[in-house]
């Protein structure tokens, strides 16, 4: 067997063989992490491959759709309001988390609200993200707020006393109107 | 070798995502990439020097690098040199994709529940290991697989309906 009959009928079986595994080579050549030798092979084997090629589209399509924005900004006054636009998490390592601490450190709005009935669980990370917003704020002479936290995200502010540091409201028109004060 | 017709269009396809995941969808070159590389195919079919049919995708990539190579040689000699280190390809849809494919995209996101959601990002964003989704979530096995499965049967199908290609044959194993 030729050396290019050889390197194809391996990259076969890695493809063909399970699906998670498949998966995981075509996010590595899509997030362009795929060493270029193996990236060649793949090329090599799905430019002759309807399955794989399908495969490869249909991810790709996926992994666009779930990086859509999960931060919505919303200008009212002169008050920034970011909401999460589905259920989230402010975990470590959640991309929610990155985003938020992005859209606010990378903006350089003063007035700023976060919505936080979305956010179903927040852990120390998520906490400590939030406090080096609220100080980013601060620093800048500006002021960080939350509104609406769910009832157990309520109850881990109530915990840790962060309530008492940043301004929590339940009603939006109150807590854009206090920005006013 | 002999090539159909249908052949050589889907060659085409798969190549022009190729050139565009190597140069950029914003390249305006990426088509005339893409007909050197099928017309020099095309020309090494003719002279018999594919002897293996079932490495014609790996020739033809190989080819294409060749001109892709050429390319960027040529660009690097008409123009002048960056100030800066230009960005690397863009690695999302192209904008006309993504115009005709918004809708779609949402609606087959939108039959996502939060939970499939958070563990596909963990899995295609996050680049988390399966392993560790597990550990974190509390799914077994069979239960990841199950929303893979059901979130690529969606998006395959998005993909297919666009292109009206017949569905490729599934991959055996969720």
């Amino acid at each position: 067997m030729d050396p290019m009959s050889d390197s194809l009928s391996h990259i076969h079986l890695e493809l063909h063989g399970d699906p998670v595994q498949r998966d995981e080579f075509i996010r590595l050549y899509l997030h362009r992490r795929l060493a270029p030798q193996l990236a060649e092979e793949f090329e090599n084997h799905y430019l002759g491959c309807d399955q794989c090629y399908t495969e490869l589209r249909a991810t790709e399509l996926l992994i666009h759709a779930l990086g859509e924005p999960v931060l919505e900004r919303q200008r009212v006054n002169d008050v920034t309001v970011l909401r999460f636009t589905a259920t989230s998490e402010l975990l470590a390592a959640s991309l929610e988390l990155n985003e938020l601490s992005k859209a606010i450190r990378t903006q350089s709005d003063t007035k700023v609200l976060i919505d936080l009935s979305k956010v179903s669980r927040i852990d120390s990370t998520g906490l400590g993200v939030l406090m080096n917003c609220y100080c980013h704020a601060v620093k800048n002479s500006g002021a960080l707020k939350l509104l609406n936290p769910d009832a157990p995200v309520k109850k881990v502010l109530q915990i840790t006393k962060i309530d008492k540091i940043v301004p929590t409201f339940e009603d939006e028109n109150a807590a854009i109107a206090s920005f006013q004060t | 070798m002999d090539l159909s017709a249908e052949d050589l269009d889907r060659f085409r396809t798969r190549l022009r995502f190729k050139v565009c995941y190597e140069v950029g969808f914003a390249c305006p070159d990426v088509d005339d990439i893409v007909q050197e590389s099928i017309a020099r195919f095309l020309v090494a079919i003719q002279n018999g020097s594919i002897r293996n049919t079932e490495a014609a995708g790996a020739f033809l990539n190989g080819i294409c690098r060749n001109v892709i190579s050429e390319y960027r040689r040529r660009s690097l000699r008409d123009e002048p040199m960056p100030e800066a280190v230009p960005e690397p390809p863009a690695k999302r849809l192209s904008e006309t994709d993504l115009l005709e494919l918004r809708e779609a995209i949402a609606q087959g996101l939108a039959q996502l529940s939060d939970r499939d959601r958070r563990i596909l990002r963990a899995f295609y964003l996050e680049e988390k290991t399966k392993e560790e989704i597990l550990k974190q979530t509390g799914l077994s096995d069979q239960n990841f697989r199950v929303v893979l499965f059901r979130a690529k049967e969606k998006f395959r199908t998005i993909y297919l309906e666009r292109t009206k290609h017949p569905p490729a044959r599934r991959h055996s194993g969720i």
